[in-house]
């Protein structure tokens, strides 16, 4: 295909050079082309191969509808699929191809053209499901793995995009001739109006075409530059520019994605696209139609265009793809581009019609004869062929005989739709037109309106009628356009769909979906296998499924399935219509919530601490917390958890527990609220006393579990676990504001604004004391389970006596802000009776040597205080609390429910894993009956070896028996089933 | 994303707001003697209506009040919004409120684009 520059063209500037490399090769192409107008300055066409069949593909559109010429940006982290006809070049892009091997030129791939007959539609389905599931294991995934696809995914990309929010009282979606004439009606109103084009410049068709010849008497170009102009003038009037609508969403919600390196390459750390989130009170769609395409044999060779795309790359990239295109049609679209190149002095090689003469517009008929352009009226294109371009075509004219003409490039209509995509996921009906063969909008569903093409108005008679009466809800001026046509003609249209082939052949292919590279043959061999309904057909065969959604295509199927089934193409339907429009980028939705902003990290007021002195953290929740302290790098995790554990158990250890949820409750019904959140009854508690408390769900497993501070009848402080405390608070707030609105109790979080530290160990009375010198840390003055209200150095502090340890403990609880000075102190007068901090695997190791649960480790949701063996927990006494008639179910009464239970390997140097599964057998035989499994699993230096908890069926009657727990090796290991303590069962060390 | 009218703040954006199933769901009284099939029930038993439902949601990310609405659940159409302690409003009182996304039957996978 030999192309050919026009000068003279307002959008292209010839003077800048700007050279780009298309696999590996350099090339110039000029300021403001997209990479497939540079390439076919270039006479490139051949860019890709098919996505199956591996076929050599060129450049089918000029458009966003594009599904042949996808492209991998190596210059821009390896972007794959992006269309070649919309990507605007720079100085220094670097292009490559997709989906072939070695080259583009000589691609191993197209080998499957030679098997296509296998690859038909269901292909997948039936090589998956089907008898021969082997051959696809061993033979087809495989194969289709390295040969089907599109581009590469993208490397080390770190793309940035943010998002921005409006309100508007008006939205235009497209600047095309409708786009801008609505938004002149709406200059110096009233309404907050927001203007959207997908291109660089408005104008839409008076930039793409040859259609108009003057608007109000003027130059189309001189009234766009006065309109645009006016329109930026007025002050309710935003215009977004390179923003493509993809989504409409219910209440008038859009979704649209700005380029903001539009010809230039995205700079590092700059915002490279904008997500703007709209809504609007009225949408007004003007987004035009979109050209389709005819069925033949070949229509996929390189050289075969649109030919409303050829017009476009004329009027709005300054060059003619080709010198001499034959045009085939079946419509009156394609006259302007007859006239266009006539009026650029170039001349088609031939205009082939499918209408008889009698129906071909006269002005075309003239502009053709005198012209001396060779016409076939009634007539077909059987096939195109070459090789990788197209070399020639065969034509059956009117009287049946077959002509052969020689040509290098092909321009195509099938007619035109209204792009009814947005209308469509807006929810608004269709309709058939049986006269322009389309479906167009009808009913909408939302506060929408459709203006021009986008409605199904092919003509330009009723323009400022039309307009004047969509828009005659708003107070706006009422519009009166002149408008000249070039070639002024109506829109006519003859039924075709696909041209039925010279000679049938297993491998002549006439498609139907380019992208997906899928045939007509497929359509008609899915129907004969039954799936004769739109949604299931588009599935099996995978018809308009490809990234371009079969923009160009998608109707033709449509037709021809209808004549298939002898339907209208009404009963046929369509398929839905799903956002996003075009693909979207995953960073472009992310916008600014990826990476360190993805979700908030929280940390302690003592983390600057934590840093300094070798901590390593794990995540929990949100939170950042200690998982162990490394005192050299060369301390592995086992050591320094062991480290850490037995230095609780022998001196004292200190953790930052500051992450503990905390829930202050207060009012006068605070403790008939407690006693109704909880299992446990806090009516005979003492003031200054604590309990430890569980929280149930309606259907009585255990939800949450935590301390519970009574400081009076109406003021309680309660604790929930570190990924609790939201969803505890939540459940108080519900409960309080809707089950027991006759309350008065108010709740809120102070988890932020205190600092815990956990402190425990034989030695913690001695620190303590030294610590805060004031108090009276005797067994007597301060015993297990009570707290006190003290001030150290003016600061206001509260001391609980509790442990989850096992060990003496005291839990110090401190304003935020002055909690790093305590901690220093408590480091410093702790040194000398070893005191050491301690991480959150420590603090695992230790509760459960002590049997103490971890809410969402050892339950999971399906388990009742009950199966914990925690049934003193429960106020019996209690007419009610949250799950508490749960606990009376036939469900939770049942005896073989999973409980809780100590596991030790019955051969002490044998080792557990977590989440093995409880077994009676030594040997594993397949089907194997499961008690349960291991919820949490250690080693402890103190007891010399391996144990576990565990929730095996009827497991509290199984204690003392011996049963055998799964290994990740595939074998077992036989472990004694004991009771969930290993030390310190009767709370000695505790409360001494 | 759909536009929720919170009672005490306003019309807010949906992302502040999180569901809480359906409204008007009686708590049995726990003083009394509860039956398995009156708790069963009330644990586990939703409405899962095509077209009108009354339904609590929470502004969770702002002033964190519980509310009820009338919610067309074909539509997703919220067709009122009301405090806890304010009557429930009668359904009849919503006219032609099947008006489906897409004029599909009230009764069917929805998979209907064109009006029949
Ligand atoms: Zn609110």
């Amino acid at each position: 295909m030999k192309s050919i520059n026009l000068k003279g063209n307002q959008f292209i500037q010839f003077h800048q050079k700007i050279s780009f490399k298309f696999d590996g090769v350099k090339y110039f192409g000029y300021k403001g082309d997209t990479i497939a107008s540079a390439l076919l300055r270039n006479n490139i066409n051949l860019v890709g191969r098919s996505f199956k069949y591996h076929r050599p593909r060129g450049i089918y559109t000029c458009g966003i509808e594009e599904p042949n010429a996808l492209v991998q940006i190596i210059s821009e982290y390896s972007e794959p699929n992006t269309r070649a006809t919309i990507k605007k070049i720079y100085e220094g892009m670097e292009i490559e191809s997709q989906n072939r091997w070695p080259s583009l030129e000589n691609d191993f791939g197209s080998i499957n053209n030679l098997f296509s007959p296998i690859f038909t539609a269901g292909f997948y389905y039936k090589t998956f499901m089907g008898p021969h599931k082997k051959f696809w294991k061993n033979l087809y995934e495989p194969l289709i793995r390295r040969a089907a696809g599109l581009g590469k995914p993208p490397k080390d990309f770190k793309g940035i995009s943010n998002h921005i929010h409006h309100n508007v009282d008006i939205t235009i979606i497209g600047g095309g001739l409708n786009g801008l004439l609505a938004a002149k009606s709406f200059i110096n109103s009233n309404y907050d109006v927001l203007l959207i084009d997908f291109e660089e410049q408005l104008g839409g068709i008076i930039n793409n075409s040859n259609k108009i010849s003057s608007i109000d008497n003027k130059e189309p170009k001189d009234w766009l530059k006065e309109t645009i102009q006016e329109i930026e003038d007025s002050k309710n009037i935003k215009i977004l520019k390179n923003t493509l609508v993809t989504t409409y969403n219910y209440i008038n919600h859009l979704i649209a994605i700005e380029d903001r390196f539009v010809g230039s390459k995205p700079i590092e750390g700059k915002v490279n696209s904008t997500l703007h989130k709209i809504r609007t009170g009225h949408t007004i769609l003007c987004n035009g139609h979109i050209e389709r395409f005819l069925s033949f044999q070949n229509n996929d060779l390189p050289g075969i265009m649109l030919s409303s795309s050829f017009e476009k790359y004329m009027c709005r990239y300054g060059l003619a793809p080709s010198k001499e295109p034959v045009i085939f049609s079946n419509n009156s679209n394609s006259n302007s581009l007859v006239y266009g190149l006539i009026k650029a002095g170039l001349k088609p090689k031939a205009y082939i019609d499918s209408r008889s003469g009698e129906e071909i517009e006269p002005n075309l008929f003239d502009l053709i004869r005198k012209n001396d352009v060779p016409l076939y009226t009634n007539s077909q294109i059987k096939g195109a062929f070459g090789n990788k371009k197209i070399e020639k075509i065969l034509v059956e004219d009117s009287s049946g005989a077959l002509n052969e003409i020689k040509c290098d490039c092909l321009c195509l209509s099938g007619g035109i739709n209204p792009d009814v995509h947005l209308f469509t996921q807006s929810k608004g009906l269709l309709d058939w037109d049986e006269k322009d063969l389309t479906y167009k909008p009808s009913k909408p569903f939302q506060p929408t309106i459709t203006l021009g093409s986008a409605s199904g108005q092919f003509n330009f008679d009723n323009l400022n009628s039309d307009i004047n009466e969509k828009l005659k809800t708003f107070k706006v001026k009422k519009l009166d356009v002149k408008l000249e046509l070039n070639t002024n003609t109506k829109y006519n249209i003859e039924k075709l769909w696909e041209v039925s082939p010279q000679k049938k052949s297993l491998w002549a292919k006439s498609f139907i979906d380019l992208q997906n590279d899928v045939t007509t043959k497929d359509i008609r061999q899915a129907i004969t296998e039954g799936f004769d309904r739109i949604e299931h057909l588009k599935r099996y065969t995978t018809n308009s499924m490809g990234t371009d959604q079969g923009k160009i295509s998608s109707i033709n199927a449509l037709g021809i399935v209808s004549d298939l089934l002898d339907k209208k193409v009404n009963e046929v339907g369509t398929t839905i219509y799903r956002p996003p429009y075009a693909p979207l980028s995953f960073s472009a939705i992310a916008g600014r919530n990826c990476y360190e902003f993805y979700d908030p990290e929280r940390k302690s007021p003592i983390h600057s601490w934590h840093l300094k002195n070798g901590a390593i953290f794990e995540d929990v929740g949100q939170w950042k917390r200690p998982w162990y302290f490394q005192i050299n790098k060369d301390e592995s995790m086992h050591d320094a958890v062991q480290r850490e554990s037995k230095n609780v158990r022998e001196n004292a250890g200190i953790l930052d527990g500051s992450t503990l949820g905390k829930i202050e409750i207060k009012g006068e019904d605070a403790l008939e609220f407690m006693n109704l959140i909880y299992t446990n009854s806090f009516t005979k508690m003492k003031q200054g006393s604590a309990r430890y408390a569980l929280m149930l769900g309606e259907d009585g497993m255990v939800k949450d579990d935590g301390i519970i501070c009574k400081i009076s009848d109406q003021h309680f402080i309660a604790t929930t676990t570190t990924g609790g405390a939201a969803t505890v608070l939540g459940c108080m707030e519900e409960y309080a504001q809707t089950e027991w609105p006759n309350l008065k109790v108010f709740m809120n979080s102070i988890t932020e604004q205190y600092a815990t530290f956990n402190i425990s160990g034989p030695k913690t009375r001695e620190i303590m004391k030294k610590a805060f010198p004031n108090i009276n840390f005797s067994n007597e003055e301060f015993p297990f389970m009570t707290f006190q209200f003290h001030e150290f150095n003016d600061i206001p502090i509260r001391i609980l006596r509790a442990s989850f340890t096992g060990e003496l403990g005291y839990e110090i609880y401190i304003p935020s802000n002055s909690a790093p000075k305590i901690w220093d102190n408590i480091q410093s007068v702790g040194k000398e009776f070893g005191l050491a901090p301690y991480g959150t695997e420590a603090m695992h190791l230790l509760r459960a040597e002590k049997g103490y649960i971890i809410v969402g480790q050892d339950t999971d949701g399906s388990i009742t205080p009950i199966d914990l063996g925690l049934s003193w927990m429960i106020g019996k006494s209690k007419k009610d609390f949250l799950g508490k008639r749960s606990l009376a179910r036939s469900d939770t009464i049942r005896e073989d429910r999973k409980q809780l239970v100590g596991i030790i390997p019955s051969n002490k140097a044998d080792k557990l894993e977590e989440g093995q599964h409880i077994i009676l057998d030594r040997e594993i035989k397949s089907p194997v009956p499961m008690l349960g499994h291991i919820t949490s699993c250690y080693y402890s230096s103190t007891l010399g070896h391996d144990f576990a908890l565990a929730v095996i069926k009827n497991g509290h009657s199984m204690i003392g028996t011996k049963a055998y727990a799964s290994t990740s090796s595939m074998s077992t290991t036989g472990v004694d089933i004991v009771k969930p303590v290993f030390y310190d069962e009767d709370n000695k060390r505790l409360v001494s | 994303m759909l536009i929720i009218n919170c009672p005490y703040c306003g019309p807010r954006d949906q992302s502040e707001f999180s569901n809480g199933g359906e409204a008007h769901v009686k708590r049995p009284d726990g003083s009394k003697e509860i039956g398995d099939r009156e708790w069963g029930e009330y644990v586990f038993i939703r409405a899962n209506p095509k077209g009108l439902f009354y339904e609590r949601w929470v502004h969770t990310h702002g002033c964190r009040k519980w509310f009820n609405c009338v919610r067309d659940t074909s539509t997703d159409e919220i067709l009122v919004t009301y405090k806890l302690d304010e009557k429930k409003p009668n359904l009849n009182n919503f006219k032609s409120v099947v008006k489906t996304p897409s004029g599909e039957p009230e009764v069917g996978s929805g998979n209907f684009t064109v009006e029949k």
